[in-house]
């Protein structure tokens, strides 16, 4: 059950190795395009607006942030869920700055040459080396950005994966043999306890799905089946928002038991105090 | 068979890999010999060139020459001893001295932060708090004197063809896919790699011959054609030529040499 997140610095390079890689390991290549068909249909979202999610961030003129944080935690609950199977290969939906702390995944980093990333913006976009680089900085900037506003990390912080392989000298395919050969190691082997911390990952991230729209600023935590909800309130409100979100929760599939816990909101209490 | 070159922060495990892979492989290991040879080699107390390749410049620093004297000298020891080949360095900055040679694998190596604490307290005896102060010293002391120095993050993974995180993975897994990774075509020695390392060899050693009078010089060598670029085309420059007529015979492996005053420098250039 061990499984493979592929994250780069070029989403075609990133596309290609992870889809080697699932080719040489006979393991089952995630298409990022199937998760959010899949999202978008049971949602009943535009499925371009919610591709957007993944490389924009929120603007006042756009999709507001409330939306932006809804739709990431939809395309979490779907890849969480896909990881779920056996054997795949994840590239494209920033897994890998959300699966944390599961021993029989696989993190891997690619870094491709600056020269190839020029390359191949100048020939998608059909513009100048220079405006290239001109438009790569600003995109590099924009991405870093967008890890801190949607998981407060840095992409780039190589303590976050357990490789890292750079393609200025080692070639794709060595990289993918790399990989193909690190993912049989032992420590990738599935354990209960790696399993266990999978299955609380993805049912977390099913609840903060379901709850997301009523509740936004909720925390979610999951452990055995037991579901632990933090969620700002004033103290009258207490019992209402208890019922409620015991209601959401309560239906979904594997969870035994919800906890409600409460952080006062000083600020609405303030607000509230001066009326 | 290859260079490579194993960076590392304290109590990062690697230098047990640097060690192991070197054993795998029958390379030769190196770390503080080069400090040892390159304080011999140019008569400096040992102490001082070890401080002066640890410690950040301070400000005091950046109007002296000592420390970039200092990584001259260095460099040339690091060339001179690496260019026979097969060998695995591991402490400061290889990857940066001896960047644009093909058959360099460029390793680097970390660890998770409370491991390393775990090992500074098992080491130095003492309170966690502490041990997880002096790390984040150490490590901001060799960010900051990368970055003064050469202008890059030791953290910033592109500088490097492979990081492994000793954490899942094992010191033997490590060793493992470096000495793979070491084999592969892309980093075997052929005679054009061999002769690129010896022409940065021989332009750090010019440069170490002469840093010390002219302080703002970069070197390169192209098949022994050697041209030493000044900053500005002024009465120094003259004197830097007729300083440089003499190395010709002190020097081995000089074909040709050149001053060039205030002209831009090309990336190969030390």
């Amino acid at each position: 059950m061990s499984s493979i997140i592929i994250a780069s610095d070029s989403p075609e390079t990133g596309r290609r190795i992870a889809d080697e890689t699932a080719k040489f390991l006979g393991y089952t290549y995630m298409d990022p395009e199937d998760v959010l068909s899949a999202v978008a249909t049971k949602r009943n979202l535009d499925k371009d607006k919610l591709k957007k999610v993944l490389d924009t961030l929120p603007s006042s003129f756009g999709r507001t942030s409330r939306v932006w944080r809804q739709w990431l935690a939809f395309i979490q609950e779907a890849t969480l869920g896909r990881l779920m199977e056996d054997q795949m290969v994840c590239h494209g939906l920033a897994a890998h700055l959300y699966v944390m702390g599961v021993s029989h995944i696989l993190k891997v980093r690619i870094i491709t040459s600056e020269m190839e990333r020029l390359q191949i913006l100048a020939s998608q976009r059909d513009i100048s080396a220079d405006k290239a680089k001109k438009i790569m900085k600003r995109m590099e900037k924009q991405r870093h950005q967008w890890c801190l506003q949607a998981f407060q990390m840095d992409e780039t912080d190589p303590s976050r994966y357990d490789l890292v392989i750079s393609l200025n000298q080692i070639t794709a395919k060595e990289a993918v043999k790399t990989i193909a050969g690190v993912i049989k190691y032992k420590k990738f082997k599935p354990m209960t306890y790696s399993i266990k911390c999978l299955e609380d990952l993805e049912l977390e991230s099913r609840v903060r799905a379901s709850i997301i729209k009523d509740h936004p600023e909720a925390s979610v935590t999951a452990r055995d089946k037991t579901i632990t909800v933090k969620v700002k309130t004033l103290k009258r409100e207490r019992k209402k928002k208890t019922a409620a979100i015991k209601e959401l929760v309560g239906g979904i599939d594997g969870v035994d038991y919800v906890e409600v816990h409460f952080i006062n909101d000083i600020v609405r209490q303030a607000a509230e105090s001066f009326r | 068979m290859a260079i490579i070159t194993i960076s590392r922060g304290s109590y990062s495990k690697g230098k047990e890999v640097a060690e192991k892979v070197a054993e795998r492989l029958h390379y030769d290991c190196i770390s503080r010999d080069v400090i040892l040879d390159t304080s011999d080699h140019f008569n400096i107390p040992e102490v001082k060139l070890i401080r002066a390749i640890h410690d950040a410049p301070t400000l005091l620093d950046r109007f002296g020459h000592d420390k970039r004297s200092y990584i001259a000298y260095f460099q040339s020891a690091l060339t001179e001893r690496v260019k026979r080949d097969n060998v695995v360095y591991h402490g400061l900055a290889g990857h940066l001295l001896l960047k644009g040679v093909p058959h360099v694998l460029k390793v680097r190596i970390i660890s998770d932060f409370s491991e390393r604490v775990k090992a500074e307290m098992e080491r130095e005896g003492c309170h966690e708090s502490d041990a997880r102060k002096l790390i984040l010293k150490d490590d901001q002391e060799r960010r900051k004197w990368t970055r003064s120095l050469f202008g890059a993050d030791p953290w910033d993974s592109s500088l490097y063809d492979l990081v492994v995180h000793i954490h899942k993975l094992t010191v033997e897994d490590a060793v493992d896919f470096i000495s793979q990774a070491a084999c592969r075509d892309a980093f075997k020695t052929t005679d054009a790699s061999m002769k690129q390392m010896e022409d940065l060899a021989l332009a750090c050693r010019i440069k170490a011959e002469l840093v010390d009078e002219f302080f703002d010089i970069y070197v390169s060598s192209d098949y022994g054609n050697v041209v030493v670029y000044a900053k500005d085309k002024d009465r120094s420059t003259q004197k830097l030529r007729n300083r440089v007529k003499t190395l010709g015979e002190k020097i081995r492996g000089i074909h040709h040499i050149e001053v060039h005053g205030g002209i831009p420098v090309p990336a190969n250039a030390v």
